[in-house]
């Protein structure tokens, strides 16, 4: 019953800017075991984890402006884990040759009264979706590919139908601000990929 | 983490904040125990912005313990809650724009650990913006999780070196509440309903922390 270590200011430790990098491409279904393959050749660990996950997008509209997205995602594997909630910031509009999409990231670890919590806030339920697949190490740097698919009940998993006949690939590193040789780890593991998976830098923007 | 139970005790008459704490630290090492560590616990006020359809602004209440030093707790009075990592504060400064801090309105109690066997005991002296506005005694009995089992003895215990200032059972437990696990809110939403009161209480005559 020792008292744990008392500081003066809560424990941030330079979380406010945690920026994430990220590439984007796809493989059709018919060629993702090549993929898988490579990926298991290229990155760390025997055998890469698998995950099923249930992700509900929040909105939070105010009285101007882009409304304030949320993302709650939890595991269906393990029931028990915390809720991961993940804010992500506008993409930074910068230097036009960086490789990779640069945007703030905050993540949060919460009890599983999330949801309650955030309609409680003023959160609206947007859509929600269920990914599952793999995800691979490299480093620092995170490749996860999934099968997304539509949830028709809300709140109902049993009932899924994928979204497409593809897998999404996405490169992604966690690191704080300003450290731009990231980017270009990034684009090298990227072209070690190819031409089985297309990674580029695909701006949300253009997509609306 | 056990059932606890959180009270003010009134400053003494005619003594200050810093000299009743002192008085209550010198009973508790008469009675047998062991100051181990310091403590804090803060709730910071947040209101919601107005909103499209105008309702009511909210207040969301987020609190810290020095005993979950890496969490946060987030509550709406009378409302859900949430646990989460210290991430939490990032994010609500993510969003100012819908939920403002009132950074006046932010309630703290800090002050020394005491350990006697299974009992920790905390007395904190409650300041807003460093001035010293009341005085918090926090006593967790670790060795049992259901309230309705151990209320008893934490009054009983309470009493022997609080005296007649010992509270009666904590007023926010509902007849259901008394023999359920009690989980890492209960003690939160005790110091919440006890900085609420501090906070519509008169300055002290003596305030200032000393």
């Amino acid at each position: 019953m020792e008292a744990p270590p008392v500081t003066v200011m809560p424990v941030t430790g330079g979380a406010i800017n945690m920026m994430e990098y990220l590439l984007q491409g796809s493989v059709l279904d018919q060629s993702l075991e090549s993929l898988l393959h490579r990926l298991r050749g290229l990155c760390d660990d025997m055998e890469p984890e698998s995950f099923a996950d249930h992700e509900l997008v929040y909105l939070l509209r105010g009285q101007q402006g882009n409304p304030f997205i949320l993302r709650a995602r939890r595991s269906l594997l393990k029931p028990t884990s915390p809720w991961h909630l993940r804010y992500l910031g506008q993409p930074e509009v910068g230097d036009k040759s960086r490789h990779a999409l640069v945007r703030n990231c905050v993540d949060v670890a919460a009890s599983h009264s999330l949801p309650d919590f955030l309609n409680e806030m003023g959160f609206r339920m947007d859509h929600e979706f269920a990914a599952k697949g793999h995800l691979f190490r490299k480093g620092q740097m995170k490749i996860v590919v999934s099968k997304l698919s539509r949830v028709h009940v809300p709140g109902n998993l049993e009932n899924t139908e994928p979204l497409s006949l593809s897998y999404l690939v996405e490169l992604s590193v966690l690191a704080p601000a300003g450290q731009d040789t990231v980017s270009e780890d990034m684009k090298s593991f990227a072209e070690q990929l190819k031409p089985l998976v297309h990674l580029e830098k695909i701006d949300p923007k253009r997509l609306m | 983490m056990g059932v606890t139970c959180v009270c003010q005790v009134p400053v003494a008459e005619g003594k200050s904040v810093q000299q009743t704490v002192d008085m209550l630290h010198k009973k508790l090492e008469q009675l047998g125990a062991v100051k181990q560590g310091n403590f804090w616990v803060d709730c910071e006020t947040y209101h919601a912005t107005a909103n499209a359809t105008g309702q009511q602004s909210k207040q969301l209440y987020v609190m810290h313990n020095s005993e979950a030093p890496l969490s946060c707790m987030a509550l709406f009075e009378g409302g859900p809650f949430l646990t989460a990592d210290a991430n939490f504060d990032v994010l609500m400064v993510k969003l100012k724009s819908h939920f403002q801090n009132a950074k006046s309105h932010k309630v703290e109690s800090r002050g020394a650990r005491y350990r006697y066997c299974d009992f920790l005991v905390k007395v904190g002296t409650i300041a807003m913006s460093s001035s010293a506005k009341g005085i918090s005694v926090e006593v967790e009995y670790c060795a049992c999780v259901i309230p309705g089992d151990c209320l008893n003895l934490i009054k009983e215990f309470m009493q022997s070196f609080l005296g007649s200032n010992a509270p009666e059972m904590p007023s926010n437990k509902a007849e259901g509440q008394l023999y359920t696990p009690v989980d890492c809110v209960d003690p939160m939403s005790q110091y919440l309903e006890l900085f609420g009161k501090v906070r519509k209480q008169q300055v002290l005559p003596s305030s200032g922390v000393r």
